[in-house]
């Protein structure tokens, strides 16, 4: 007792606790979010706040039967909507100047989950996030998302979005009914089989074609995968992945491309998910790990330069670690995004994507280096990241990005905020898309319009027939943003 | 009257800093991401002051109290705190020490004091001279709080090179 006593009256008692909770409050600092979206004052953003603008106000979406009297209202008067899920969107997609916004995202209940057919019905304000707690007691899985489970699924549906998968094809294939609420006002279930195909300018109709209001998604069982990982030359990817796509193992898929100064488009590291014979009914959806640890890794990367060729080699041990590591399928469909996040004043970070033939990239990497510097540490635009995924040919929806099997891309850019610097993203990124066009691809929609109208026809030779029927389908222009009105009006 | 550090330098750290102690909160929030941080960061503070006069209360050679040092190291941390930029992402890691650091200073400070003669005069005067200050201050437009801290911190330093040179000329009387 004396002893304790003693202990306690030492300074260095007290002086331990201090050092302790300093520890603890260290580890707990949040990491700062972006700040956007539609409650930012007068102005609404989206991801990237590079769009600001002056809307007439926000409807929380709640019941259907609201929605319809906002949409024929808007018929009558002249009203402007659009429609806002999780707004990730970079480029205005979700709201129009002076108009009205349909905020989706308190629409999300899980209306039915049927475990014979394995499919589920949800409203189109859910997040991945809620249909995965849904199902994942059921021992089912999505078939296609994006990498991350924080998108809603109006949004994702809207943008035709991808992900890992290699076996299930494009999302939109994966829906087998919706409810829609149309731009006259009419709420009517479509499937594939409708004659006026609707779900053809729907999906990846960016919000256009009226409100989904809920979706029937096909699943598929929540199958247990082994990690796989290897690392290669860039050069040997397009073959390597025509092998992968051939053997019926391998479930999903993704590799990275450095862009370390020191292996510059040079290396690669892939990441394939191995099917087992098992399926898993009981692991729990994991969260969040381990993210102060990436945030302060990429922050280093950001810095570009022999910290940037740091990070690779932590990236590349990183993933090593993974090999024949075992996870679930939803799981694999939930990486982190926290570790993302970039709040710093006079910078923002921006994602593109461009799609080229698998069989035109090993070329397209080599010419990509004639447009990006190796080194961008004395730069102002800066590449933080490649990440390369497959997308399966789509000849359904009409805007859409895989003419062909097509490998995306997905790039992670910073660059200033001042006039200059936007103009000189602008341009690298035009140039990239020239490329990329060369090269038989295109570029993906969601993300802020760097590049030119003629680009984007370029890209989507279906575009007037899109115009054409948003005119038919949408006669007195209800459904606009920001987006629309930059590339087809 | 002589001065000397026991009667007025305590005086003019206590006052100074309860008068900055509005403008070092909206600053802390400013820098705090949510309010659970802020709060924390305020524990952290007052856990630091704890052990600041713990240390002062355990020290056996008393006469040698540093005061200088407690001073200067004081007016440094709000000096630093003046320089530092607010858009800095890595904020709360430099804050948390800083918290602790002033902590540890006031902590040890206020155990020296409260063992000094004119503690308990200090304590109706500062009452007295921090009210009227702030009827002041509130004729003030705050342009930053950041400027009203550096200025303090450059306060605290002089205190400090005072206490420094004042050092050996005259002793402190005790309490008996
Ligand atoms: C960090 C990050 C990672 C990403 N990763 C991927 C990825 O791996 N793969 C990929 O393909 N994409 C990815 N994206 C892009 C993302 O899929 C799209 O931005 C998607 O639209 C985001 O969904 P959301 O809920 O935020 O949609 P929002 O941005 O809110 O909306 C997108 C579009 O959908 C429309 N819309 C929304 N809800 C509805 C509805 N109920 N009915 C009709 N239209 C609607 C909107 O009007 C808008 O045009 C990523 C984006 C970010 C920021």
């Amino acid at each position: 007792m004396d002893s304790i006593t003693k202990l306690v009256k030492n300074p260095w008692f007290l002086g331990c606790l201090v050092i302790i909770f300093m520890a603890v409050v260290m580890w707990n600092i949040p990491i700062e979010k972006r700040k956007y979206g539609l409650s930012q004052g007068s102005l609404v953003t989206d991801y990237t706040g590079l769009l600001p603008e002056h809307i007439e106000r926000v409807v929380t979406a709640e019941n259907r039967n609201d929605l319809q009297r906002i949409v024929k209202q808007a018929n009558e008067n002249g009203q402007k909507i659009s429609i806002a899920g999780l707004q990730h969107s970079q480029g205005g997609h979700t709201y129009y100047k002076n108009g009205v916004v349909l905020d989706m995202r308190t629409f999300n209940r899980i209306l039915d989950i049927d475990e014979q057919e394995k499919t589920i019905r949800v409203e189109a304000g859910a997040t991945w996030e809620d249909v995965q707690e849904a199902i994942q007691p059921h021992g089912l899985a999505l078939k296609v998302t994006q990498s991350q489970s924080i998108f809603t699924i109006g949004g994702s549906l809207s943008v035709n979005a991808h992900g890992r998968d290699i076996r299930f094809g494009s999302m939109a294939e994966t829906v087998k009914e919706i409810t829609l609420l149309t731009p006259e006002g009419e709420i009517k279930k479509v499937n594939r089989d409708d004659s006026d195909e609707w779900m053809k300018y729907v999906f990846g109709g960016y919000g256009l074609f009226g409100v989904i209001l809920d979706v029937r998604l096909e699943l598929t069982d929540n199958d247990l995968y082994t990690i796989h990982t290897e690392k290669l030359k860039t050069n040997e990817y397009a073959s390597y992945f025509n092998r992968v796509l051939k053997q019926p193992d391998t479930a999903m898929h993704y590799a990275r491309v450095s862009v370390a100064p020191s292996s510059f488009l040079d290396e690669m590291v892939v990441i394939n998910y191995d099917h087992t014979e098992n399926t898993d009914h009981k692991s729990v959806l994991k969260k969040e790990e381990g993210v102060r640890i990436s945030k302060m890794a990429l922050d280093a990367g950001r810095k570009g330069g022999t910290l940037e060729n740091l990070f690779w080699a932590a990236q590349k041990r990183y993933i090593a670690s993974l090999n024949r590591k075992e996870i679930t399928r939803n799981n694999a469909m939930r990486s982190e995004s926290t570790f993302m996040e970039y709040t710093k004043p006079g910078r923002v970070e921006v994602l593109q994507e461009f799609f080229v033939p698998v069989d035109s990239y090993d070329e397209y990497l080599t010419d990509l280096k004639d447009i990006i510097p190796a080194n961008d540490k004395r730069h102002d635009f800066k590449v933080h990241n490649i990440t390369v995924r497959y997308a399966a040919k789509d000849n359904f929806t009409t805007l859409n990005y895989a003419k062909e099997d097509m490998l995306g891309l997905v790039v992670l850019i910073q660059h200033g905020l001042k006039e200059e610097d936007i103009t000189n993203a602008e341009s690298l990124i035009q140039s990239w898309t020239n490329l990329t066009l060369e090269h038989g691809g295109t570029y993906y929609l969601p993300y802020y319009r760097y590049q030119t109208k003629e680009q984007f026809k370029s890209s989507y030779p279906n575009w007037q027939d899109f115009q054409e029927e948003k005119l038919r389908k949408d006669p007195n222009h209800v459904f606009q943003n920001m987006f629309y009105e930059y590339y087809v009006k | 009257m002589k001065f000397n550090s026991t009667r007025y330098l305590p005086l003019v750290v206590t006052v100074g800093q309860v008068v900055i102690f509005p403008y070092y909160i909206i600053w802390l929030k400013q820098v705090s991401l949510t309010f659970t941080l802020f709060a924390w960061f305020f524990a952290a503070f007052s856990f630091a002051a704890a052990w600041g006069y713990r240390i002062y209360q355990t020290k056996k050679n008393k006469e040698r109290s540093l005061l200088f040092m407690i001073f200067v190291g004081m007016g440094v941390v709000y000096i630093v705190i003046g320089f530092i930029k607010n858009s800095y992402e890595y904020l709360p890691y430099v804050v948390l020490p800083l918290q602790v650091i002033l902590g540890v200073l006031q902590g040890y400070f206020r155990a020296w004091h409260s063992e000094q003669d004119t503690y308990h005069l200090h304590a109706v005067h500062h009452y007295m001279i921090v009210g009227f200050m702030m009827i002041g201050f509130s004729f003030v437009k705050i342009i930053s709080p950041v400027v009203f801290i550096t200025i303090f911190g450059a306060l605290l330093c002089i205190c400090g090179v005072w206490e420094f040179f004042r050092i050996g000329k005259l002793s402190v009387p005790k309490k008996v």
